[in-house]
């Protein structure tokens, strides 16, 4: 089990081929935290926000500054797609790849949505189901090949197009140090430096701005109630290790302060389990709201101040974290 | 966040925190899902809600099943059109409740794939919900 599935299943593939790596350095190397705030578009029926980069980039990240090599292959039609996952497993290699999640028999009804970016590892096949290793889940579970199709084929936004990967090369060791220093650069750069209004800080201070508007957007309060408490299954219990990934970045600061002999990473590591739990106290409060339905105008304005004092903590704790690895 | 402050009774939902441990030292910790643990009834209350006030809308005429279901899965038009392979404009045509009858077989098929039900359901949530 993992706290989430990009990061949980490529520790994974790498932990089975051999590396010792944990899922925070995964994260952090590939400078997985981050922030962005969608208020409207055409895929998303509702505004929405996401706290980790871009799908995909924590394994292409990871790839360029750890020279992991990984064989990764997307398909036209689903016969191919099969074809090639199941001649892997085959082979005894454990496979990651791409599905939506709401076709996952063995995901509860309650947590299946539709969401093309989900990642698990199939590592067998008996008759017509794949055993498969889910980062979500403590133990392996069967899933019908049909399921699994469906899944790795859906149409849409991101749609997976059957995309697999595993790791085809792994290096003896890497320059740990090189690694981390880029990792946390970069992730500095995306929260502070990205010229896009709704991305990084700048997404969380619109966030703060725009979650006002919520209520003029919902069909009814049923609705809201449903919106408002998303935020804390976002920040919380879709595979973020708590806090958006703030529990899980402070994780891999205080381990990356041994190895690049700097003491400051462990404080400012202490730093950021503080920051994550004030995100928790907003996804709390987001939760407890929705619940009681007791969402007039005054709790909006709360929800947006909690925002605010995010960014202002996040900015201060990244220029620090800059100049530091700098 | 320390370790003691992370955990939830839910065992139909684990999940991974990130928490400090009594050393100091921060590391993964399996435990329930929060919102699973103290809010799961709120949700099924509220997706019981939602399918009975859809239901009456289809009842009145005023949506029809696709629809019920674009609502119910979360999915904007766009969307629905890209996941099921079908033209937006189509879609919005299909969409309007007295069209319903028009729509092909191959498009409710396409249709039911998305939602991942049959295509007798959605027949059948139509014409339950309008007699």
């Amino acid at each position: 089990m993992a706290a989430h599935c990009e990061s949980g299943s490529i520790t994974s593939l790498l932990n089975h081929s051999g590396m010792k790596i944990t899922e925070p350095m995964v994260f952090g190397i590939s400078s997985g935290i981050f922030f962005g705030y969608f208020h409207k578009m055409k895929s998303f029926a509702f505004p929405t926000f996401i706290v980790r980069n871009k799908p995909g980039q924590i394994r292409k990240n990871l790839s360029k500054r750890t020279g992991v090599k990984f064989y990764t292959r997307d398909f036209r039609n689903q016969e191919a797609g099969q074809g090639a996952l199941d001649m892997l497993i085959s082979k005894g290699i454990p496979t990651a790849t791409q599905v939506d999640m709401f076709y996952l028999d063995y995901v509860p009804s309650w947590e299946r949505v539709h969401i093309n970016v989900h990642f698990l590892v199939a590592f067998g096949k008996e008759g017509d189901v794949y055993k498969v290793s889910d980062s979500y889940f403590p133990n392996p579970v069967d899933l019908p090949v049909a399921s699994m199709n469906k899944g790795r084929f859906a149409q849409g936004s991101m749609s997976p197009k059957g995309f697999l990967f595993y790791p085809e090369y792994v290096p003896q060791s890497f320059d740990q140090e090189k690694a981390i220093r880029r990792g946390i650069k970069k992730a500095c750069f995306n929260m502070l430096s990205i010229p896009i209004p709704f991305l990084g800080i700048k997404g969380i201070r619109l966030f703060a701005k725009r979650i006002i508007e919520w209520p003029a957007m919902a069909r009814d309060t049923e609705h809201l109630s449903h919106e408002v408490m998303k935020i804390n299954i976002l920040l919380e219990d879709q595979g973020t290790g708590g806090a958006g990934f703030r529990f899980m970045y402070a994780t891999f600061l205080q381990q990356a302060s041994d190895i690049i002999h700097k003491p400051e990473l462990k404080d400012l590591a202490k730093e950021l389990m503080a920051i994550g739990d004030g995100w928790r106290e907003f996804s709390l409060f987001a939760a407890k709201i929705g619940k009681n339905r007791d969402l007039g105008d005054e709790k909006f304005k709360q929800l947006s101040d909690l925002l605010y004092q995010r960014a202002e903590k996040e900015e201060d704790f990244f220029k620090r974290l800059s100049k530091t690895i700098n | 966040m320390k370790e003691k402050d992370g955990i939830s009774e839910c065992p139909e939902q684990q999940v991974i925190l990130y928490v400090e441990k009594e050393d100091g030292k921060y590391e993964a910790m399996q435990t329930g899902s929060y919102i699973s643990a103290n809010y799961l009834d709120d949700y099924f209350l509220k997706r019981g809600t939602l399918e009975k006030a859809l239901g009456e809308k289809i009842a009145r005429g005023e949506i029809n099943a696709i629809e019920y279901y674009m609502i119910l899965e979360d999915l904007t038009i766009s969307e629905l059109a890209a996941r099921a392979g079908i033209m937006k404009w189509t879609v919005r045509r299909h969409l309007k409740p007295g069209n319903f009858s028009n729509i092909s077989e191959s498009a409710l098929k396409k249709y039911s794939i998305v939602f991942n039900i049959t295509v007798k359901e959605i027949v059948t949530r139509q014409s339950g919900n309008r007699n």
